[in-house]
């Protein structure tokens, strides 16, 4: 395109990166926090602080629960939205299918059930719509944990890092993926950019203001460089079926009809015979499936078990291993006939392409047990953020001088948007969750309040950047970046305080009794803070500087930096 | 500022030719990374293989094309041969596995 393929290469990398950056920092920061996903989700709901359970009796505890589970009024309303003619009322809709959830990493157990809608879809490519219900239970007793509170990890940030929450014809899922090929895009063009990759790998050169900023990026891109192309591309492979749809368009036929030879092949009925069955002993089922994992030499706890077509003579169950020893993400299902519990089929070894695709998102997912590895996601995260976040700082230092001398309003802007992406985000953050223990416990759709609270807050972030910004048209710094970082530090410091003061709660207690969730939490809230006001008031020596050198000897350091 | 964004490109028919480089490195390059999925679950069909199974390895694939595709249309000096590899390119291999799964039927 341009002169060279060198200079090509770095037009994509500044102009994508810049572009999609935005995006990808969200991917990044809500990724890394994922990883302890359901460690968070403890802080934000105190009354499920209590050690990891496993699956607990079907047939005593979890069905008479799936019986009492009702069609979410939002999926319901959502299914009226997709049928013809008015739904039959909430509380008649038949049960379908059940399943239930659990980790090593959960107290609480996850229960769902969809719904048969018996109306005609109004999309002539879908056979038929279903309505959700769901449940999270205490496994110990069979309490019932209410919809309304957040699981704040596993339930806002986790979906957050791939779907943005923008659901509207999966335009999230779109945007995370046009990002994660500009990741995959920036990763390979920066190797092209930067000749001298190894002598990088080991560059470092703080207090040199742009160079630092630079070489930070690079440091960060190239140390983590596989760390940031497998979270990259297995996140894109994850979502395949999204972005490229055949089985849904110019396969369809074949995809059905490879459903038909499957049900013959496995015995598993695709549909059901609208016979009424009986229900055999869940629990010995599950116990056979134990008994046969312990045969193959790995003997494990249930992760998932589910039942399809209940109530009906075609219904079976599925038993699947947790994954909690392994990477890959196989979980040698066994299925039983329900109404008999005899064993219908035992998923055989993967095949070696579904190894690999296993493996792969296994990596990325990361069910296993491994809290160093666990950590060490965590890090090349925010490796990747803040490669980010100086390849943002970077664009506008390099910038800014140009563009106040020509009266040009770019830097500016990207400059504004760069505040909003990094402090922005970590304001709306740490907002959510102090909101989450100043809320009132018993606030009906609570969670629906934080998450509301949440984007805010975020809102006000980015009106925040655009109205300091002007003195980035001066080719001076925006003040924003070290404002929003002491909102940061107030913010994280707030947060485990408030943590102490509604549940009791602190430190000490939670440290000296090894509970982990909360108190790695907490002071990890607290290492932010620290970082924040180290940030804070370096920034603020910054712009004194910069103000005392303006309109003297040129413009003071960083002018000489970038020369 | 758009100026800026095309860094150096100055008159409107370069900008022109820029927005269509873009358009061809995010939009050709998915016609052309969509041709070769379809192409390899229509071959594996042909030869009998599990639908399942090519659906996967062609998804594998998928992200690794659409990777090359994207970089090489900005890479590439003539920007007529971008579009008439990826878009045409991807077009004839979508034909083609339209042409292979029809044959089964």
């Amino acid at each position: 395109m341009l002169s060279s393929f060198r200079l090509s290469m770095t037009w994509v990398h500044t102009w994508f990166g810049l572009v999609l950056g935005y995006v990808l920092m969200v991917c990044f920061f809500f990724g890394a926090l994922s990883v302890f996903d359901r460690e968070i989700d403890r802080w934000a709901i105190p009354e499920t602080r209590y050690e990891p359970q496993p699956m607990p009796s079907f047939d005593s505890m979890l069905l008479p629960i799936f019986r009492s589970i009702e069609p979410e009024p939002r999926s319901y309303d959502y299914a009226q939205g997709e049928v013809q003619g008015p739904l039959p009322p909430r509380e008649s809709l038949a049960m379908s299918d059940v399943g239930a959830y659990t980790t090593h990493r959960d107290p609480v157990l996850d229960m769902y059930v969809s719904f048969d809608v018996p109306n005609k879809p109004k999309d002539a490519n879908l056979d038929h719509v279903h309505a959700f219900g769901y449940a999270t239970i205490d496994p110990r007793s069979g309490t019932v944990i209410s919809n309304d509170k957040l699981k704040i990890g596993s339930e806002f940030f986790y979906p957050l890092h791939y779907s943005l929450h923008l659901y509207w014809k999966n335009l999230g899922y779109w945007l995370v993926g046009m990002a994660a090929l500009t990741m995959l895009a920036a990763l390979v063009t920066g190797v092209v950019m930067h000749r001298k990759l190894l002598r990088e790998l080991f560059t470092f050169r703080p207090r040199k203001q742009m160079r630092s900023v630079l070489d930070l990026h690079n440091l960060t891109g190239v140390a983590a460089l596989p760390f940031h192309f497998f979270f990259a591309f297995t996140g894109l492979v994850i979502f395949a079926g999204i972005y490229f749809p055949v089985t849904s368009s110019m396969f369809k036929p074949q995809a059905e009809a490879h459903e038909k030879v499957e049900e013959l092949r496995t015995g598993l009925p695709h549909d059901p015979a609208h016979i009424a069955a009986p229900l055999a002993s869940v629990d010995a089922m599950v116990a056979e499936a134990q008994r046969r994992w312990g045969e193959r030499g790995m003997p494990g706890e249930v992760g998932f078990l589910g039942i399809t077509h209940l109530g009906d003579a075609n219904g079976y169950v599925s038993v699947y291993r947790a994954g909690t020893d392994r990477v890959t993400l196989t979980g040698q299902g066994i299925h039983f006939r329900a109404s008999t519990g005899e064993v219908i089929r035992e998923d055989p070894q993967p095949s070696s392409v579904a190894g690999i695709n296993d493996w792969l998102t296994g990596l990325h997912l990361q069910h296993f047990r491994h809290w160093l590895l666990r950590w060490l996601y965590v890090l090349g995260g925010l490796a990747g953020c803040a490669c980010i976040a100086t390849g943002f700082v970077f664009f506008v230092e390099k910038r800014k001088r140009q563009h106040a001398k020509a009266g040009a309003s770019g830097a500016r802007w990207a400059d504004a948007m760069g505040v909003t992406a990094v402090t922005g985000m970590l304001v709306a953050t740490g907002t959510i969750l102090v909101a989450n223990q100043l809320l009132p416990g018993d606030l009906p759709r609570r969670g629906d309040w934080e998450e509301r609270i949440f984007w805010l807050a975020w809102l006000l972030a980015l009106v925040h950047a655009f109205w300091r910004s002007a003195p980035v048209a001066e080719a001076r710094l925006s003040p924003a970046w070290r404002e929003q970082s002491w909102v940061i530090a107030l913010l994280c410091t707030a947060a485990p305080v408030l943590n102490w003061l509604t549940t009791g709660d602190h430190l000490l207690k939670t440290i000296a009794a090894r509970y982990w969730p909360v108190a790695g939490f907490d002071l990890a809230l607290l290492v932010v803070a620290t970082v924040a006001v180290y940030a804070a008031r370096r920034l603020g020596r910054a712009e004194r500087v910069l103000v005392e050198t303006a309109g003297g000897r040129g413009r003071g350091s960083l002018e000489a930096a970038h020369a | 500022m758009l100026q800026q964004i095309a860094m150096g490109v100055t008159n409107h028919r370069q900008r022109l030719s820029l927005g269509s480089r873009v358009l061809a490195g995010l939009l050709g390059s998915y016609v052309f990374t969509w041709g070769c999925v379809a192409l390899v679950v229509a071959l594996g069909l042909v030869q009998g293989m599990d639908y399942d199974e090519m659906l996967t390895l062609a998804y594998l694939l998928a992200f690794l094309v659409y990777l090359c595709a994207f970089l090489w249309a900005f890479a590439a000096a003539s920007l007529l041969r971008v579009w008439l590899v990826l878009a045409g390119g991807g077009v004839a291999m979508s034909g083609a596995a339209r042409w292979l799964t029809s044959m089964l039927a």
